[in-house]
């Protein structure tokens, strides 16, 4: 294999974010020409980092890059194109109003100004008979299905004679038989010599398709190892095993009835496309449920649904025997349930100080009759969740921007507890935080399922899962694959369901 | 206990220690009002500055030039009070929906409705209660309108503002020439029946109008609505964050309809206030009404879209337009540089405040 031409080679990348987080730490890359190369990893594993490195979009900290071992330092993605480098975005960057033939000619007159349309016809239907890929040209974009958009992005970067094809997760967006037919046309890419590199968390994916695959963990490279030499189980376990961080002291407890059920949920995205597809499950008091997945699998549109933000196409909610599908999200808060929102983007509004964001979920216990609100009744809340979680703040009056992220992180869990709330939703409770944050969110969590709250944890930390969880069920694709006691699960077993390998 | 968490007590005892910890609280208690005054006091000095130069250039002495302005713009209280009134309402009409996350373009055609159905209805009824509250419905309905094309029919609203604006501005200058002309002065509207007119009271500053009193009345209320109830709320956290406004349980497109209503209803009131209260009639070119809506974006954000804030840049404002007209008189300077010397100086106080507005719309735009 070494007298292979290599078309990539970046060598001892670093990347630390001006905020101090270290994405990449010593990664090599290396991808031989006219292969189709895996890059695979969990959620802020560095994937996606490194593309952005090898794209031009940042820069790396330290390290060198080689394209065709010519040396490269780029400025922005213009030079990564210059380089023959092309990227296709899970979400793509095509006008939806324009013909194919349009949104191609737009792309291509960027690099060749003089083009007229007509060549560039000529361009694409050579490119396609060379090819075998197919568009139809004079359909307008957002007509077409994605399947097909998404071809139409893949011949708009080889258009700009792209000879090295990032793909970003590009079976996410797709149905099955769509991703057979991508498989078939990259399968012809590479015929033609193109090299491609198949960014993805889908070991299957990664088997059926690629010829190397490269495996980073949190932000270190693991290995690279060529495809057929390995099992799924091979990847699972080199995608997520780990050195256990520390242990939280978690007491025995039965659980006991069940308060939240819910019956064959099934969910759209915002794009429209089913995203829980038939989800069940009971949660009982006193126990948490972890929901383990990948991010992008229907997570949070699920946790939505439940909290009742985003509207369920088919199924039932029921807490505590009554039946809540069609409720809005503010009456559902009265009624006991609590939703803690995996990003503080949406959870928190940055210009609020603490009294009015502790109102957000709280507003049904500060309103009077006269739709006047009682900021001296809000003040007090806002105190008590200061006292409660220990926020370090200058004072309830302080925008919530000033505080720190493991703070307003308390201040978003805080302010459903204060309400003691029966059933709580928490998606991603301790993303982004540091240890000592980390560790009071998780005993916080612990202590609630010990006063025999029930609580569904959402999260994409393998660690989190196992060190809080009473059971744990894995979500792929927005479908539950299993459900069981932590017992029941090998970090390779759960690595394997989240991969998306069924069990035989 | 364990060593991480002994670290964790003496890394929250470091930072409370008290010194560090009175600094802290107060740069975050009082940096949001520190950099609000540096901002403004230092646009005035910029603004100031570049009109100064200006003038200099064109053979006037700003000194002489700044001082009829301010003498006689802030001379007579009751006169500047009363003129102030349009542009507290105008202004409210663009903050309103701006706080919500709108830009409402559409103040000027809202104020010509209020003023207009306003006077027929204290025209035909001798009831300036009544002819008030027929323009604010006027001009909410006029606000709400727009926003329902926004939310239902997903129309741009500063695109349907604008062809809003001019539809009714010949609408009713075709209505005031052909229909609803004095007879005895054709080129004017019919008048508000001397009863129904609003009228003044003595105070130790001077005669203050009533329809000024009305008009800050109307900037409580809205302040009390925006800082002390559910729907201000709604507004503002949809207008901050939608995606936050639809996790607590809101819908963001009421906060669309809710402030374009308010907005509208307070650019009525100005329209119905200014002809009740001062004019009392429309002229057939308009020119007592012509730009009071447009003016009233730059007073909004001069306000930092705060009702209590536009009062006073209301006023401010005011005081320079009257100044202005009489710096043209005294000095024979023409009235495109005094517009030109109004106009640097406003917009040197507003862009601190639009640049900030325009970042955080953007941000909400992607967060979309």
């Amino acid at each position: 294999m070494s007298d292979r031409e290599i078309a990539i080679e970046m060598r001892g990348i670093h990347k630390i974010y001006p905020d101090g987080v270290i994405a990449l730490r010593d990664v090599d890359f290396i991808v031989y020409k006219g292969e189709i190369h895996g890059l695979l990893g969990e959620n802020g594993a560095g994937k996606t980092t490194l593309m952005r490195i090898l794209y031009g979009e940042i820069k790396a900290t330290r390290g060198i890059i080689k394209i065709f071992g010519k040396r490269v330092k780029f400025h922005g993605p213009w030079d990564a194109i210059r380089h023959g480098i092309g990227m296709v975005y899970q979400h793509f960057t095509l006008v939806p109003t324009f013909t194919v033939e349009e949104n191609l000619y737009l792309s291509y007159v960027s690099i060749e100004p003089k083009a007229t349309i007509d060549d560039v016809r000529e361009k694409v239907k050579k490119l396609m008979d060379e090819l075998g890929l197919k568009v139809p040209l004079n359909a307008v974009v957002e007509t077409l299905p994605v399947g097909v958009q998404q071809r139409v992005e893949i011949i708009k970067t080889l258009l700009r004679n792209a000879r090295i094809l990032i793909l970003d997760e590009p079976t996410s967006v797709l149905t099955p038989i769509e991703t057979k037919e991508l498989f078939n046309a990259l399968r012809k890419l590479k015929e033609a010599g193109i090299t491609i590199i198949f960014i993805t968390h889908k070991l299957r994916e990664v088997k059926e398709i690629t010829d190397r695959v490269t495996v980073l963990r949190r932000g270190r490279h693991v290995g690279t190892v060529v495809t057929d030499k390995v099992t799924q189980k091979d990847l699972a376990r080199m995608m997520v095993e780990r050195e256990v961080v520390f242990k939280i002291e978690k007491k025995p407890k039965e659980p006991g009835e069940p308060v939240f059920i819910v019956k064959d949920l099934w969910v759209r995205d915002d794009r429209g496309l089913m995203a829980v597809k038939g989800v069940s499950f009971e949660l009982r008091k006193g126990e948490i449920l972890g929901l383990a997945g990948v991010q992008g699998n229907g997570q949070r549109e699920l946790a939505e649904a439940l909290a009742g933000v985003r509207i369920v196409e088919r199924g039932k909610i029921y807490l505590y025997g009554k039946d809540i599908t069609r409720l809005p999200a503010s009456r559902r808060y009265s009624l006991g349930l609590a939703y803690v929102p995996d990003s503080r983007r949406v959870g928190l509004i940055f210009d609020m100080n603490i009294i009015e964001n502790t109102v957000l979920t709280n507003m049904y216990r500060v309103i009077t009759r006269t739709r006047r609100i009682k900021w001296g009744a809000a003040s007090k809340y806002a105190n008590e969740v200061i006292d409660k979680l220990e926020v370090i703040a200058p004072g309830i009056t302080s925008p919530i921007k000033y505080l720190s992220g493991g703070n307003q992180q308390k201040i978003m869990v805080g302010r459903e507890i204060i309400r003691e709330p029966t059933v709580f939703i928490v998606a991603e409770p301790t993303r982004g935080l540091d240890v000592a944050a980390t560790e009071f969110i998780r005993k916080t969590l612990l202590a609630l399922r010990d006063q025999d709250k029930a609580i569904l944890l959402i999260s994409t930390d393998l660690d989190e899962i196992m060190q809080l969880s009473d059971r744990i069920a894995v979500i792929y694709e927005g479908k539950i694959m299993a459900i069981g006691k932590p017992e029941e699960f090998t970090l390779e077993r759960l690595g394997l369901l989240m991969g998306g390998v069924v069990e035989s | 206990m364990s060593p991480k968490e002994i670290k964790y007590k003496l890394a929250l005892f470091t930072r409370k220690t008290r010194l560090t910890f009175i600094i802290e609280k107060i740069r975050v208690k009082y940096v949001d009002y520190l950099t609000a005054a540096l901002e403004i006091i230092l646009s005035a000095t910029v603004g100031f500055l570049i009109a100064a130069i200006l003038l200099y250039f064109m053979g006037y002495d700003p000194y002489e030039v700044f001082s009829i302005l301010f003498r006689y713009g802030y001379g007579n209280i009751g006169y500047l009070l009363s003129k102030s009134v349009p542009y507290i309402m105008t202004a409210m009409a663009f903050s309103i929906p701006s706080l919500a996350g709108v830009f409402n373009i559409g103040g000027e055609s809202q104020l010509y409705v209020g003023a207009f159905v306003a006077l027929l209805v204290t025209y035909y009824t001798v009831n300036p209660v009544l002819g008030l509250l027929a323009g604010i419905v006027a001009g909410g309905g006029l606000g709400l309108f727009i926003s329902i094309l926004r939310v239902y029919r997903n129309i741009n609203e500063v695109i349907a503002a604008i062809m809003i604006n001019w539809t009714i501005y010949f609408l009713m200058v075709y209505l005031i020439t052909g229909i609803f002309y004095d007879p005895k002065i054709p080129h004017q509207s019919i008048q508000v029946p001397k009863s129904a007119w609003l009228g003044e009271f003595l105070s130790p500053w001077g005669r203050i109008k009533v329809s000024f009193v009305l008009a800050v009345i109307g900037a409580l209320v809205i302040y009390y609505i925006l800082y002390y109830t559910n729907l201000g709320y709604l507004l503002r956290v949809s207008g901050l964050s939608p995606l936050s406004a639809r996790y607590a349980g809101y819908n963001p497109k009421k906060a669309v309809l809710y402030s374009m209503l308010l907005g509208g209803a307070m650019a009525g009131l100005g329209g119905a206030l200014l002809i009740i209260g001062d004019v009392h009639n429309i002229d057939s070119t308009m020119s007592t009404l012509y730009g009071l809506g447009f003016t009233g974006i730059g007073i909004g954000l001069l306000g930092r879209n705060h009702p209590i804030g536009i009062i006073f840049a209301a006023i401010f404002f005011s005081g320079l337009m009257i100044g202005g007209q009489w710096v043209e008189l005294k000095t024979g300077a023409p009235p495109q540089l005094t517009d030109t010397i109004i106009g640097i100086i406003v917009i040197a106080l507003a862009i601190p405040y639009a640049y900030r507005m325009l970042i955080s719309m953007i941000r909400r735009w992607r967060m979309k």
